[in-house]
């Protein structure tokens, strides 16, 4: 598909797009709206086709990927399980951001960016209770990955937000959530086990 | 580490993907045109990684590479050791290049013999300790054998100089710590290799130093004398493969 086509389809929100990209790509940057289900040889069809059916059956289905092989690949998974694929786009983001348009974003910080401006942030933790034994960043706010949904409530859209888990996988998708719910947020890369790793100082 | 080998048990070659979990990019090594590089792509994607490198430890002469096509594909560097006589565009390296992607940590050393372009390339894991884990050693040193010194060149004259080259380049993997691992580009009856190569994909240098007969040879002259002596015929298509993977 062309990008007007792209465009069109997006502002248009009939479609459901899915991005199939690693899920660091997609919480560095995606189009509003997107779904974020990487890639995978295994499962990845039939788990995908079995959520759309149940969540949004009858929608079109657009994939979105950066690489032609994947989007191929993952075309012919859900086509596999019964799914029609209504359009594909295969070159990421780059003609988009050239044009200007809008994108979700979640900053990528490092521990030692985050520490040098740390006044600048709140911290949000989203690792579980058991885990916060070994150091919290000091005055990070602790908010399990299961709660957030429910507390995000509690956040000030005027904030900014710095993201926290064990090694930055749970605090991306929790990030790229919060981004996608109009929060100002960033990821801190490697979680505290760089944040530890790097001597920086903790709570307990 | 992120640590995938790929194989191709007709050919008795091995590739590999080595990769960072925290910055999530990847290496692939001597990526092999028989497994197709949709395949690269894809084992990549699954191992939650972005290819950002495609290295070759020399210049084949037994099969096809898909090396160029992969990173002209992805649209990432193609690298080489800068004496590769190569007609297209890459990242030449050389002797002591060093980077970091994450905790994976990569040096280059120049180890000639196989073919004048031979390269090693040594990985450690810097979250686990400073010394190199693995090395990979392309046709320079295999699992119970070494690199034959006569498909870059048929000569005489230039097959007794690869293999005083080979020589010292085993004596140098040789200085490596006897705990790392060694991961060659062949196993089993590659033609690349002579008559001992095993049919295990990987050894440690400790075991080569005390089981390998061509490094068991204290003496280069020994040494040269019985990479004559077994000396297999070439593989069929070598020139040309050679040729083919060059470009030209």
């Amino acid at each position: 598909m062309t990008l007007e086509e792209l465009k069109e389809q997006v502002d248009a929100g009939q479609s459901l797009m899915i991005d199939i990209r690693l899920g660091k790509a997609f919480s560095e940057a995606h189009i509003a709206g997107a779904l974020s289900a990487p890639y995978s040889q295994r499962g990845w069809g039939r788990a995908v086709a079995g959520w759309l059916k149940r969540e949004a059956p009858g929608q079109p289905v657009l994939l979105f990927g950066d690489n032609r092989v994947l989007v191929d690949s993952a075309k012919s998974a859900l086509e596999a399980e019964g799914i029609r694929v209504t359009g594909t786009w295969e070159q990421g983001l780059g003609p988009w951001i050239a044009q200007g348009w809008p994108l979700v974003r979640v900053e990528n910080i490092t521990a030692d960016a985050l520490r040098a401006s740390l006044s600048e942030w709140t911290v949000i933790d989203v690792r579980e209770p058991y885990e916060l034994r070994s150091g919290i960043i000091p005055g990070a706010k602790a908010i399990p990955m299961g709660e957030l949904m429910e507390r995000v409530k509690e956040l000030d859209p005027s904030q900014r937000y710095a993201v926290v888990c064990a090694s930055g996988n749970r605090s991306q998708s929790a990030a790229a959530w919060l981004a996608e719910q109009g929060y100002q947020v960033a990821n801190l890369v490697g979680g505290m086990s760089l944040w530890i790793g790097g001597g920086h100082p903790v709570e307990r | 580490m992120i640590w995938q080998p790929i194989q191709d048990p007709e050919l008795g070659c091995l590739s590999y993907i080595i990769g960072d979990p925290i910055t999530g990019e990847a290496l692939v090594v001597d990526p092999l045109g028989a497994v197709g590089l949709e395949q690269y792509i894809l084992t990549a994607q699954d191992l939650g990684v972005n290819l950002v490198k495609v290295i070759e430890t020399h210049v084949h002469a037994d099969h096809a590479s898909c090396a160029r096509e992969l990173a002209s594909t992805l649209g990432v560097p193609h690298a080489l050791s800068r004496h590769a006589p190569a007609s297209f565009v890459f990242e030449p390296l050389q002797d002591g290049d060093h980077w970091q992607m994450g905790q994976v940590d990569v040096t280059i050393w120049e180890t000639p013999g196989h073919t004048p372009d031979s390269i090693s390339v040594l990985v450690a894991d810097v979250r686990r300790g400073q010394d190199p884990w693995l090395v990979l050693t392309g046709d320079s040193l295999f699992v119970g054998d070494v690199g034959r010194p006569d498909l870059a060149d048929p000569n005489p004259e230039a097959i007794l100089r690869a293999s005083r080259d080979q020589y010292h380049s085993v004596r140098r993997l040789m200085s490596l710590p006897d705990y790392t691992e060694v991961w060659p580009a062949h196993y089993g009856s590659s033609p690349c290799g002579g008559l001992f190569m095993d049919k295990k994909p990987n050894s440690t240098i400790g075991y080569e130093r005390r089981f390998n007969p061509f490094v068991q040879m204290e003496d280069v002259e020994t040494f040269i004398a019985q990479q004559q002596r077994l000396l297999k015929p070439p593989p069929a298509e070598a020139a040309e493969l050679r040729r083919k993977n060059l470009g030209l």
